[in-house]
């Protein structure tokens, strides 16, 4: 059994069926689905807005899920999870958030904390309250 | 009872059956196994279960797929201790609509698609899935679709890694007697 043999493992149907995919990533990528610098920082429980902040001030703020307390700071015009019930800990290890449009979410404490820029501002909140 | 007693057809159904067995066990070693392999992006699983799922679809068929893929989630889920939990939907959601891309390609192209052709269908409909539940029911925001590339990505390396060692895994069974039908099957390809 050959290693380096695993081109012929794909029949020509495969290969087209991969080039496609591969075409559908590149393409994911360039969509501007990443913007620019954030500017404020909103946390929604169940797809409600709990409480927004400026990232321009540093804070530390207490959201209530249905865990217990999760802890979020904002410093340096960025947004992290500093402590958190949840058993994984996944909103923790995804570290900063400070571009708009960016996302920390605590799936087991229902809370999803997310960047808005200014642009967003001007489209109104039909966004939002979707 | 002497085996050469034994009825032909009855004999191959037994034998089915304590495959499908097997692969079933494997799927969940394999599916358990993943849950201990430290994982530091969330969300982003290599899939390894699909290979039996896979490769008892090339043997027995479409409806062998579904029955690897649903006993797997569910006995795995069982033993992880996350059935029912938001993760667990998600990860049901996934193998769901993975399974249903993995059967409607296999029965649609079938002559022409291999193992690696429908193992990136399933890896593509797990995201599809997964993002699907994930929109509906946790985050309810545009913003997810951010992630969406990224997932492609993985999708496309764990699915052709998938597909390649499923495709290994057959051409290895495909020399035992047990699996006589799979020999023609590789020498009508071949």
């Amino acid at each position: 059994m050959k290693v380096f043999g695993w081109r012929r493992r794909l029949t020509p149907f495969d290969r087209k069926l991969t080039a496609i995919l591969a075409i559908c990533v590149f393409i994911s990528f360039l969509l501007p689905l990443r913007q620019g610098i954030g500017a404020r920082v909103l946390v929604e429980r169940d797809g409600k807005v709990i409480y927004t902040a400026d990232l321009d001030h540093d804070q530390q703020v207490e959201l209530q899920g249905p865990l217990g307390v999760t802890v979020l700071q904002i410093e340096d015009h960025a947004a992290r999870v500093i402590s958190s019930p949840c058993p994984q800990k996944i909103c923790i290890g995804l570290g900063k958030a400070k571009h708009s449009g960016d996302l920390l979410a605590c799936v087991p404490n229902r809370l999803v904390i997310r960047i808005e820029g200014d642009e967003e501002k001007e489209r109104g909140y039909d966004l939002l309250s979707r | 009872m002497t085996s050469s007693a034994v009825d032909p057809v009855a004999l191959e159904q037994t034998r089915q059956r304590v495959f499908m067995a097997l692969f079933i066990a494997l799927a969940v070693a394999l599916h358990t196994f993943e849950a201990l392999l430290p994982n530091p992006l969330p969300w982003f699983r290599i899939g390894l279960a699909n290979i039996m799922a896979l490769t008892a679809l090339f043997i027995y068929g479409v409806q062998a797929l579904w029955i690897v893929n649903m006993a797997r989630i569910l006995v795995g889920s069982l033993l992880l201790g996350n059935l029912f939990s938001p993760a667990f939907l998600l990860s049901f959601s996934g193998g769901l609509l993975a399974t249903l891309l993995m059967g409607l390609s296999f029965r649609l192209f079938r002559p022409k698609i291999g193992p690696v052709g429908v193992s990136l269908c399933g890896a593509v409909g797990h995201i599809g899935g997964q993002m699907l539940i994930a929109w509906l029911l946790i985050v309810r925001h545009p913003s997810i679709w951010m992630m969406l590339p990224f997932f492609l990505l993985f999708a496309l390396i764990s699915g052709m890694l998938n597909g390649l060692v499923a495709d290994y895994l057959l051409e290895a069974l495909s020399g035992h007697p047990a699996f006589g039908r799979l020999r023609t099957m590789f020498a009508k390809q071949g």
